[in-house]
């Protein structure tokens, strides 16, 4: 559903991306690993189109229409989340109507009609119970005054209303402490599809524990330059990333 | 002093018609003001509490008055003789001399000691007309001690006509009363409003003032707030939404005189495409106003290259024992909140209008008048979506 080739990307007239590939079908989950600085979160935000970012070469297609083509919100429209590494706060803007906003916009690209109030408020309690968050959170103005893990939280309650089916979680695990990481990553696992596919970008074996890769990459350098089964994760986590370098200057 | 003399001649014609549809009371100050007029002329960008609007541009076309209504009411009550432009500052500003010089009508809300209005008064402003025209009223409110009062003001207008409006507003909040006066303008381009509030607050007495500019050409807001006596307590809010061509200008005075008053002040405005807003505010703290706490804050949002806003907050104090503080900012919509709004389908033109929407939400938060609050945040949301919704809005976004 997602094909990536040879995708090279600037930030600021830096190149960051230098060709990468990628393909990820219906329903797999695919690991992305490597250290600080090494195009991670460049890679989602090329991929959801932010315009601090310009691709200068290669393609992206997403259910075989030409992915870097759309907007932003088309994109979404398409299926396409990204749990941001730092959700950004928007006080005076509140999550119902934040998330109404979001939903309807979808809801009319599809050719559907808008949500009406009471359905839609029945939506946000329901979403809210899978990922357990609090009542108040819910209430108050998108991420204002959330804690760094109350913040990723409210990213998978999103992704619970919006119903992707091309997920990023870019370090959704960080910041979470151990039970609020269990009840995510089962959150997002109860909201999966044998469709849904996903990008899991983490640093620690912890979340792969919850949401079991089928692949796992190690980018580096702006390129991937291994890929492997749920095994590599667990290597990478007792040796680090040292031997991939070595493997790669040998 | 080209700029004045077609207001004089305008005077010195229509004199016998204006005195003879208004009443007494407004025909007796008319000379004075005239003399105050033509030595004052109209105020340039040298004047200080004039640099951010062209005066003599807004009255340069030709307008008409409309001279052959008869007041509602040609016996005012008698209070209104012992108050009417005792506040008005007639010697020193320009457009409150043109005002009381050319003056209709005048209404009168006088809530007598110890009563209490159930609703609140609400006055209504058409402008309706097909040639230019100007109007000049006045507006007094006088509530004794005790009292209370709710007024709130809509100016509207019709038809695409150029309109002149100048208003001259003395409140006087006798002690512990308590007087909400809610200005809100709603016209159209070609729409230019000069409003001189004048108010007085007695020991103990509470005055809320809001100044909403959804829509008009240009907008002059001028009020100065006398604190006169111990605990008196003043609640200024303005909140100004411009786009096109459109100018708003609220320059405000609170004057703290007596010890132990409060006064807090919030202005914020929204300036889209070419549009200019210019916020002056003045906090003045007497040497006897000790135990002054003053709070004053201006906050903007530019939203385009082209769009201009000033801001000067002033704090001058002569007391030793005060508590005051005053700040303003000037930003831009936040980039990183418009692409988390994108990346979850909210297309830029519906995440501008919520992050708008909200950055005036908190000035619509602070309005005491439930009622109008609620009514408000629906016509701030109308506001922003036709300013989206236009091509030229559309094209400036980009
Ligand atoms: N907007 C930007 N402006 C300038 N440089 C940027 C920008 N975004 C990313 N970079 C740079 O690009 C490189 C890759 O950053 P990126 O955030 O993609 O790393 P990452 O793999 O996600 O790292 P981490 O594991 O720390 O999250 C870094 O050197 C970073 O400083
Ligand atoms: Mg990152």
């Amino acid at each position: 559903m997602l094909e990536i080739k040879n995708l090279h990307a600037t930030v600021s007239g830096k190149e960051i991306l230098k060709g990468i590939d990628l393909t990820i079908r219906p329903g797999e989950i695919h690991a992305l690993m490597g250290q600080n600085g090494a195009g991670k979160s460049t890679l989602s935000n090329v991929l959801v189109g932010h315009p601090a970012y310009t691709v200068t070469e290669g393609s992206v297609t997403f259910n075989g229409k030409d992915l870097l083509a759309l907007s932003p919100d088309e994109r979404s429209h398409e299926g396409l989340f990204l749990s941001f590494q730092q959700p950004v706060e928007i006080p005076g803007v509140s999550m119902a109507n934040f998330m109404r906003a979001a939903l309807n916009a979808k809801r009319k690209y599809l050719g559907q009609e808008p949500l009406d109030a009471s359905s839609f408020l029945k939506l946000m309690r329901e979403k809210r119970k899978v990922v357990e968050l609090d009542s108040k959170l819910a209430n108050r103005s998108v991420n204002e005054g959330f804690s760094g893990g109350e913040k990723k939280r409210n990213e998978i309650y999103q992704m619970a209303i919006l119903e992707p089916t091309m997920c990023i979680l870019d370090e959704t695990d960080s910041g979470l402490d151990v039970d609020a990481l269990r009840i995510v990553a089962e959150g997002f696992n109860k909201l999966r599809t044998p469709e849904t596919s996903a990008i899991v970008i983490t640093h620690y074996q912890r979340l792969l524990d919850y949401i079991k890769p089928n692949f796992v990459h190690v980018l580096l350098g702006g390129r991937i330059v291994k890929s492997g089964g749920p095994e590599l994760a667990l290597e990478i986590e007792q040796r680090g990333f040292d031997w991939i370098k070595e493997e790669i200057e040998s | 002093m080209k700029d004045i003399s077609q207001y004089i001649e305008l005077f010195r014609t229509e004199r016998a018609l204006l005195d003879s549809h208004s009443q007494a009371l407004l025909n007796a100050h008319r000379d004075e003001a005239a003399e105050a007029f033509m030595r004052l002329g109209f105020p340039s960008r040298k004047v200080e509490r004039y640099r951010y609007t062209d005066v003599a541009e807004a009255f340069a076309p030709n307008y008409g008055l409309k001279l052959d209504t008869p007041p509602a009411a040609m016996n005012l009550p008698e209070v209104a003789a012992t108050r009417y432009g005792t506040l008005a500052n007639v010697q020193n500003d320009a457009i409150t001399a043109l005002n009381t010089m050319l003056v209709q009508d005048v209404i009168v809300i006088y809530v007598p000691a110890d009563q209490r209005r159930e609703h609140p008064v609400q006055l209504t402003n058409t402008l309706r007309s097909s040639v230019p025209l100007m109007q000049n009223r006045r507006l007094l409110i006088i509530a004794e001690a005790g009292a209370e009062v709710q007024v709130l003001q809509t100016d509207k207008a019709e038809g695409g006509q150029d309109f002149l409006t100048t208003q001259v507003t003395e409140i006087f909040v006798g002690e512990g009363a308590h007087v909400e006066f809610y200005d809100m303008e709603d016209s159209h381009s070609r729409c230019h409003r000069f409003h001189q509030v004048y108010a007085q607050v007695a020991a103990g007495g509470h005055l809320t003032h809001t100044t909403f500019t959804l829509a008009s050409g240009l907008s002059r807001n001028q009020a100065d707030v006398r604190l006169v006596g111990q605990g008196a307590d003043a609640l200024l809010l303005g909140c100004a939404i411009t786009d096109g061509q459109q100018h708003v200008d609220n320059n405000t005075l609170i004057e703290h005189i007596a010890p132990g008053c409060t006064s807090r002040e919030l202005y914020k405005y929204v300036v889209d495409q070419q549009s200019s807003g210019a916020f002056a505010g003045r906090v003045l703290v007497r040497q006897e106003a000790e135990k002054t706490d003053s709070i004053e804050r201006n906050a903007n949002l530019v939203c385009t290259e082209q769009a201009r806003m000033w801001t000067q907050p002033m704090l001058e104090i002569y007391a030793d024992d005060v508590k005051c503080s005053h700040g303003s900012t000037v930003g831009q919509l936040n980039n990183d909140a418009l692409f988390y709004m994108r990346q979850r389908g909210i297309s830029e033109a519906e995440a501008r209008m919520l992050l708008k929407q909200a950055f005036a939400s908190e000035v619509l938060a602070a309005i005491p008048l439930e009622a109008l609050r609620q009514r408000l945040h629906v016509l701030v949301e109308k506001r922003f979506r036709n300013c989206e919704d236009c091509k030229l809005c559309q094209k400036n976004n980009r």
